[in-house]
């Protein structure tokens, strides 16, 4: 308890030491399935993350578990120093999401869904004009801003679901696959976005995925899953220090894993 | 609470963008125009026979209230249960097809805002139908002389029916992704809660034992929204109906709560 308290009054403060976020044991069993387990990290803040792994690896059911949108069934999880459960609406605060499919409502504009969106996470009636100003023009959706978003090509809808996740200034960015099922300009886009942010310093990003092309061109470090279970974690230049490729690195400590299992 | 307002503006926005608020509120404007020319013609032709036969005392005790207004009202809360599945089905099915109850389960937001702001929305809906039947009861005002007590609890016993079913539509949309299950679901619930809990009583009971007049028959009848509707009609104002009224639908909004927060148990 006493650790929280620091957390709440090493808010705003510089230099913080507080793990942007931090993750301990955490588990989620459906029946006989455990589809996460024994999953522990820590990410500092400024820090930019990918997390990789095969499909059906867990990465999804941690990336809700580390919102909040489920709950574990074992472990737990911190935001900026709040726990997920106990303090969640302070913790909430502090996230923004990009789920799997982004969260669009198909019959308003990018501008209206952005200003309901910032009600919702709080952003202060006076900062609202400008929070919103400010996700159109990072994503690029000053041009389609009142559009229906039915209307929105699945590039666009992307970028309003990144809108979304970044409206409200938050210290934690959680990005389920934020590429997935783009065109390789969209695809560029989006990851120029995503670098601009992460330039910045301060914001905290976590992105799932399974190109490691997009892991190089983004992150400074990896978390590797496998069957719900942690099998990397390492800097992006200690992979591949050794002149490996990334693709290389992975292979190995993939089939290494695989034998561990059947072993 | 303060985000209740906020979902609740959003949803009732959504809602006048599609068509089905406009189809729902077109279908009731002409029903209800329909239904008060029957009942205001009906009012004539008894009018015209009583005169016939010279039947004064009847003529005497006829009056705008228990013989037009009254068997309007009482005919338009019926169509609330037919209409009403198809504005409320979408209100919390759709947050699921479209993936945005994601958004709102990780945004700082407590459940009971989420339900409360689509219950609002759903008031919002209800009580411009309301205010569209309040618009002929009030052309007899030019007319003639009914009671303005009466008149008003007529009409309020019809926000409450609608109140009562905004819930139970909510809870229906609730439980499933689907807007058509979610459709029929209200529709049986209504059908049941609103006109078949009568039936089933005396259907059962005079088959068992029990009899009519049971403990279990009269628990049931309270439960049947028709009771309740019928007695505010005659001009009656009983805290015991008021009460059935908010209890149910508290009810309902209490289920929903908990179907929606049970997401983030699976």
């Amino acid at each position: 308890m006493t650790e929280m308290k620091t957390a709440e009054a090493g808010k705003g403060g510089s230099g913080s030491t507080i793990p942007a976020i931090a993750v301990q044991g955490l588990g989620k069993r459906y029946g006989d399935h455990e589809a996460v387990r024994g999953l522990s990290f820590e990410i500092g803040p400024g820090e930019v993350v990918g997390f990789l792994g095969p499909n059906g690896a867990g990465k999804t059911t941690t990336m809700r578990m580390l919102t909040g949108f489920i709950a574990p069934t074992d472990g737990m999880v911190r935001i900026a120093g709040f726990d997920i459960f106990s303090d969640a609406l302070e913790a909430r605060r502090s996230i923004g999401y990009l789920p799997e499919t982004p969260p669009l409502y198909p019959e308003m504009t990018p501008e209206s869904y952005l200003d309901f969106v910032s009600k919702i996470k709080d952003v202060p009636r006076a900062k609202r004009a400008a929070a919103v100003e400010r996700a159109l023009e990072r994503c690029g959706l000053l041009e389609v801003r009142r559009r229906e978003i039915r209307q929105l090509s699945k590039g666009f809808r992307q970028r309003v679901g990144l809108a979304q996740a970044i409206v409200h200034d938050p210290k934690v960015l959680v990005l389920d696959e934020p590429t997935v099922g783009l065109d390789p300009i969209q695809i560029r886009e989006i990851r120029a976005v995503i670098r601009d942010l992460a330039a910045t310093g301060r914001q905290t990003v976590i992105l799932s995925t399974h190109i490691l092309a997009e892991v190089e061109a983004i992150c400074q470090r990896v978390i590797l899953i496998n069957r719900g279970r942690k099998v990397l974690d390492q800097s992006l230049s200690e992979l591949t220090s050794g002149g490996a490729s990334l693709e290389e690195a992975f292979a190995r400590v993939m089939t290494r894993d695989e034998a561990e299992e059947a072993a | 609470m303060r985000h209740t307002g906020t979902i609740a503006a959003r949803d009732l926005r959504a809602l006048f963008l599609s068509p089905v608020a406009y189809v729902v509120l077109t279908l009731w404007s002409v029903i209800a125009g329909t239904f008060f020319l029957a009942s205001l013609i009906g009012f004539q032709d008894r009018q015209i026979q009583y005169q016939q036969f010279q039947m004064l005392q009847q003529i005497q005790s006829m009056n705008l209230n228990d013989d037009l207004i009254e068997p309007f009202i009482g005919s338009m809360w019926v169509i609330v249960l037919f209409l009403l599945p198809a504005v409320t089905m979408g209100l919390v099915s759709s947050e699921k097809a479209n993936g945005t109850e994601e958004l709102l389960l990780t945004s700082p937001l407590s459940i009971w805002e989420i339900v409360l702001g689509k219950f609002l929305a759903g008031m919002g809906f209800v009580t411009v139908m309301t205010a569209i039947v309040a618009f002929f009861p009030a052309i007899l005002f030019v007319y003639g002389e009914p009671e303005v007590g009466k008149t008003l609890t007529g009409l309020l016993s019809l926000l409450l029916v609608s109140m009562t079913y905004v819930a139970v539509g909510i809870f229906a949309s609730s439980v499933t992704r689907n807007q058509l299950i979610a459709f029929i679901l209200t529709f049986v619930l209504l059908l049941i809660l609103g006109m078949m809990l009568p039936f089933i009583v005396d259907l059962s009971m005079a088959g068992s034992g029990l009899g009519t007049d049971s403990a279990i028959a009269q628990i049931v009848r309270w439960m049947a929204t028709g009771t309740h509707v019928e007695r505010m009609l005659q001009g009656l104002v009983d805290t015991a109906d008021l009460a059935y009224f908010v209890i149910a639908t508290a009810a309902f909004l209490l289920l929903s709560k908990t179907v929606i927060e049970s997401a983030r148990w699976r």
